[in-house]
């Protein structure tokens, strides 16, 4: 049998099977009881309140310690057992480790601004490191639907990650907006480094024109705020929302079990582009975009 | 395909007018956004294979920018995916 032939009768089979469920199952009508969006929901585990501030610990607070956790048991196991000749794990961390140190740190800042800024970048491109790929296991942390199981009571299985929530990349892009600023401030004094804002090539330029670009500048300035924890928030957010609607979201909610056949390997493929490369590639941004800014706000000209 | 659409439509429990605006918000957003970023991603990998081409001794050095600006532009989908969602969900 050719190997065409093969290929034409499995997409054949597999085409036949979603047609023979479609048939026997047919379309149990839209879903009510199904919402979508509850799966971001945060339920209060251990509800605390202090002064109407709501600090409960829910799954994301979870999910932060957890990565957090993660991130330094992982560092601080691989540093205290450092072998001169490194098995497979020790490797792929000195990977990473250099990834940060010449590529991310090293090549847009200047030496001892590097120097000085490694551990900050390196901790932000490992916690959303971790973040992100601990996101995308199935932890049984789904409280809103239970199973029961031996007579114990036990939440259901879910993915959810603390960088798929905006409060968590919005919080470390505050500590590196605020960081950057007070380096450039530092590093060039108060008027300067607001003046360094400024392109170069505007020494002939009238002041009302200067103050208008000036103004321009300012406005980009404060658009890194939105640009820089968006894009990390909403990568991982859509990506969590294409496995739950591939995965079977979308045959619950419409009732067509027979799409569920069709929709599966879908969530399959985006599973495995998600852990293999927006993952590892959402925080190799951040950090890289962390120290353009670092760098670029204490570069002595643009 | 329009009837598989229009009970996803009708999830929520608002009037049906409502809903199709939403339902058109988040599509037709979503949809648009994905356009300017897929022209501005193939753009990307389309210049790095023609630089590649001309000098294969950069090639290193045009990986990190070739991601760097993938992850950029890839980003500019996803703000209009999130407006979409606020559209839809929170309006």
């Amino acid at each position: 049998m050719k190997t065409r032939t093969k290929v034409l009768i499995g997409l054949g089979a597999y085409l036949a099977l979603a047609v023979v469920l479609g048939v026997i199952f047919g379309n149990a009508g839209k879903n009510d009881e199904f919402k979508p969006q509850n799966e971001f929901k945060l339920d209060a585990w251990i509800p605390i309140k202090v002064g109407g501030i709501d600090l409960s610990i829910n799954r994301a607070v979870f999910y932060l310690l957890l990565a957090t956790g993660l991130t330094i048991a992982t560092m601080v196991w691989i540093s205290r057992r450092m072998q001169q000749k490194p098995n497979r794990v020790q490797t792929a961390v000195e990977v990473a480790y250099d990834l940060t140190r010449t590529n991310i740190a090293g090549s847009n800042m200047d030496a001892s601004m590097a120097t000085r800024w490694f551990p900050f970048v390196a901790t932000l491109f490992f916690f959303i490191w971790f973040s992100n790929i601990i996101g995308f296991l199935p932890l049984p942390t789904n409280t809103e639907n239970e199973i029961h199981v031996f007579g114990l009571t036990l939440p259901t299985l879910a993915i959810y990650a603390a960088t798929a929530n905006v409060s968590v990349p919005l919080a470390l892009t505050l500590v590196v907006w605020i960081s950057y600023n007070v380096q450039g401030i530092r590093s060039k004094g108060f008027f300067p480094y607001f003046a360094s804002w400024l392109p170069p090539g505007l020494e002939n330029m009238n002041p009302l024109g200067k103050a208008f670009i000036f103004v321009i500048e300012a406005i980009s300035q404060f658009a890194r705020l939105i640009s820089l924890s968006v894009r990390l928030f909403a990568n991982i957010l859509a990506g969590h929302l294409l496995l739950l609607f591939m995965g079977g979201g979308l045959a619950v909610l419409l009732g067509l079990a027979a799409l569920g056949v069709l929709t599966f390997p879908l969530a399959f493929f985006f599973l495995v582009l998600e852990l293999g490369l927006i993952a590892t590639l959402q925080a190799f941004i951040f950090a890289t975009l962390t120290a353009i800014y670092l760098g670029g706000a204490t570069a002595k000209s643009h | 395909m329009a009837d598989l659409l229009v009970p996803l439509a009708q999830a929520t429990d608002l009037t049906p007018v409502t809903d199709a605006g939403k339902a058109i918000a988040l599509g037709v957003g979503a949809g648009l956004g994905s356009i300017g970023a897929g022209i501005g991603i193939g753009f990307i990998f389309g210049k790095e294979i023609e630089s590649v081409a001309r000098q294969p001794e950069m090639k290193d050095e045009l990986q990190a920018i070739r991601w760097l600006g993938f992850a950029l532009t890839e980003a500019v989908a996803f703000y209009t995916f999130i407006f979409g969602l606020i559209a839809f969900f929170l309006s």
